[in-house]
């Protein structure tokens, strides 16, 4: 054996034990995950900290579902933060200000400083961040406060999800949203969730003076928050019922461009979160970080391995290329058919556990396909901004 | 929050894991095997329908009547002998499956099919070129090159309306009929080419073996 079938061999057995964890942890708790949860009836004072940049287009919508919420209107208080916008946000934002309402403007410095900014001028015992592009349903908030009955829970993330369209790209995006929103779920009962995303991830306010506040320098800082609350050994829970709706990239370009930066911003906050891979940070640091420096590498090496497959391929294949074909069907094939076949059925897991939601076949069958793609797309443009040193920058 | 490592998990995970993975290699050697085996009956089957032109030549001795059904089975023959070579190098060089038996029984097929192309062209008047490629899969960092050149060479000629067959020997398994080839042609040094009987010792171009060919003709 060749060391490129070395290598096939140890990508082929990594993948089958990976989805074979994720399918484990399923099943373990299939019982679990959608039970609602029992609650103390605490019912604490919320702050909702929007920081905007440029959002004329969707505040309004934004704010129309935050000031429509379920929760007591004296336990709510909403804070928008103009990050120095050039458009009209600030004064759009501005007439809805109310006393439960504050609009702050300030010069621009980005989303995780905007934050910090509205944090600070926050009352609440909790603090909700919150998207100018994304709405809220009514429930939302009442869906997230029962985990904090856990004293050692500090913040809960939100179902992210996409309004169903028929953009294809948008469609997408959807199916893919609510297979990480599964998997977030899953991963909640190791510890071991790794981001509290922007739209509606709310936190103890007390963890901010604790652990400090948002990386006003960093690609993906609310990915490195939740990391470091796991580094201070606190709990992130993942609901799958408090729905917040976000609005996508809706071209590849802006797709590729975001995608480029979770995963400069999201490498580096695994590597400087590195010291964490040691038996007392458990499933986070014993599977979770590794996981995902493992998966980077394999990705990496399988696209390396096919590109030396397809190279050094003897000329005289093009004669007998059909039964080579055939003759390629082997070890490694089984394993890439029932690694593709499980994920098909985790996908299919993922997508029946929400309540409601329906995929087009057409869109499955396209994410299906195309996902493999994109992945390669950008991440072959994350290696190669890294190698390049291109500025480290939104 | 005190953390903990799921073990359980893990170590579950871990052995349907490997399951899956035995059970995949296993299907694996069934199917290299099987791979093998249709080759070898490939051989067989090849070397059946040569045996019935030899039959027919021999019965007919040396008359030209029967050439259109000898010509049309040898280019299929040919062909089909080619290809299992080409099958054959498949398993060999890209899935590490070497059957030295099995080489050696193609081989004798080869030569039964390259004599008989030569006399069924020597009788009935065809103008093909014959083309042997004398290589060795132990040190001959040449001889993969002069596969690719051989062929290209072949397939720029078939443009042209030149039709050249091709048979390609491994002279170090320690084939007897390969070594016999290699005594009656000369053959020291590997790769070389024989062509229409004239051996080309060494590397030759796509371009060069262009020139040779269309000179013995």
């Amino acid at each position: 054996m060749d060391i490129p079938d070395l290598l096939n061999y140890a990508i082929a057995f990594f993948s089958l034990f990976t989805l074979n964890v994720f399918i484990l942890l399923y099943l373990k708790h299939r019982n679990d995950y959608h039970k609602p949860l029992k609650h103390s009836g605490w019912t604490p004072s919320v702050s909702i900290v929007m920081p905007a940049y440029n959002e004329e287009k969707y505040i309004v919508s934004s704010l129309r579902t935050l000031l429509d919420l379920d929760y007591p209107e004296d336990k709510l208080e909403l804070i928008v933060v103009d990050d120095g916008s050039t458009d009209n946000t600030y004064k759009v934002a501005k007439a809805f200000e109310g006393p439960n309402l504050h609009v702050f403007t300030k010069k621009n410095g980005g989303k995780g400083a905007a934050l910090n900014f509205g944090i600070k001028n926050a009352k609440g015992e909790l603090v909700a961040t919150m998207d100018a592009d994304s709405y809220v349903t009514k429930n939302t908030i009442r869906e997230l406060i029962p985990y904090f009955d856990d004293l050692d829970v500090m913040a809960v993330t939100p179902a992210v999800k996409i309004r169903e369209s028929s953009h294809w790209l948008k469609e997408f995006q959807r199916v893919e949203y609510l297979m990480i929103l599964f998997s977030r779920k899953l991963l909640s009962f190791i510890d071991s969730v790794p981001v509290t995303p922007g739209p509606f991830s709310i936190f103890r306010r007390a963890v901010f003076d604790e652990i400090g506040y948002f990386d006003e320098h960093n690609l993906v800082e609310d990915q490195e928050i939740a990391l470091r609350i796991q580094a201070a050994n606190y709990k992130i829970k993942s609901s799958m019922t408090a729905e917040v709706f976000t609005e996508p990239p809706d071209s590849m370009g802006d797709l590729i461009t975001q995608r480029v930066r979770w995963q400069r911003g999201g490498i580096r906050n695994y590597w400087k979160y590195r010291g964490m891979i040691r038996p007392e940070y458990g499933d986070f640091g014993m599977y979770f970080v590794p996981l995902n420096f493992a998966a980077l590498t394999a990705f990496f090496l399988l696209l390396g391995l096919l590109a030396y497959s397809i190279l050094s391929t003897p000329y005289y294949v093009q004669y007998i290329w059909f039964e080579a074909l055939g003759m390629d069907v082997t070890f490694v094939t089984f394993v890439g058919t029932f690694v593709v076949l499980t994920s098909t059925f985790f996908l299919w897991l993922a997508i029946r556990s929400f309540q409601g939601e329906r995929v087009k076949l057409r869109y499955l069958l396209s994410f299906l396909i195309f996902y493999w793609y994109i992945m390669v797309g950008y991440n072959v443009l994350f290696l190669f901004k890294e190698l390049k040193r291109e500025r480290y920058s939104w | 929050m005190k953390r903990t490592v799921s073990f359980p998990i893990y170590a579950a995970a871990f052995v349907i894991s490997l399951a899956i993975f035995v059970i995949g290699i296993y299907i694996g050697m069934l199917i290299d095997q099987a791979n093998v085996r249709s080759i070898s009956d490939d051989v067989s089957n090849i070397s059946e329908k040569v045996a019935s032109i030899q039959l027919l030549l021999l019965s007919e001795g040396n008359s030209s009547s029967f050439c259109p059904i000898y010509v049309s089975q040898l280019d299929s023959i040919d062909e089909d002998v080619e290809r299992i070579g080409y099958k054959l190098s498949y398993l060999e060089e890209e899935k590490g499956i070497y059957d030295a038996e099995l080489k050696k029984k193609y081989f004798i097929v080869e030569a039964e099919s390259y004599l008989l192309s030569g006399k069924v062209r020597t009788l009935c008047g065809g103008d093909e070129v014959l083309l042997i490629n004398f290589y060795s899969n132990r040190d001959c960092a040449k001889c993969r090159d002069q596969g690719v050149e051989v062929l290209k060479a072949r397939d720029a000629l078939s443009d042209e309306g030149i039709d050249v067959k091709l048979f390609s020997f491994d002279g170090e398994i320690g084939s007897p009929v390969a070594e016999a080839f290699a005594m009656q042609y000369n053959v020291t040094t590997y790769p070389s080419v024989i062509i229409n009987g004239r051996t080309y010792a060494g590397y030759r171009s796509s371009e060069d073996l262009q020139a040779y060919i269309k000179a013995a003709r």
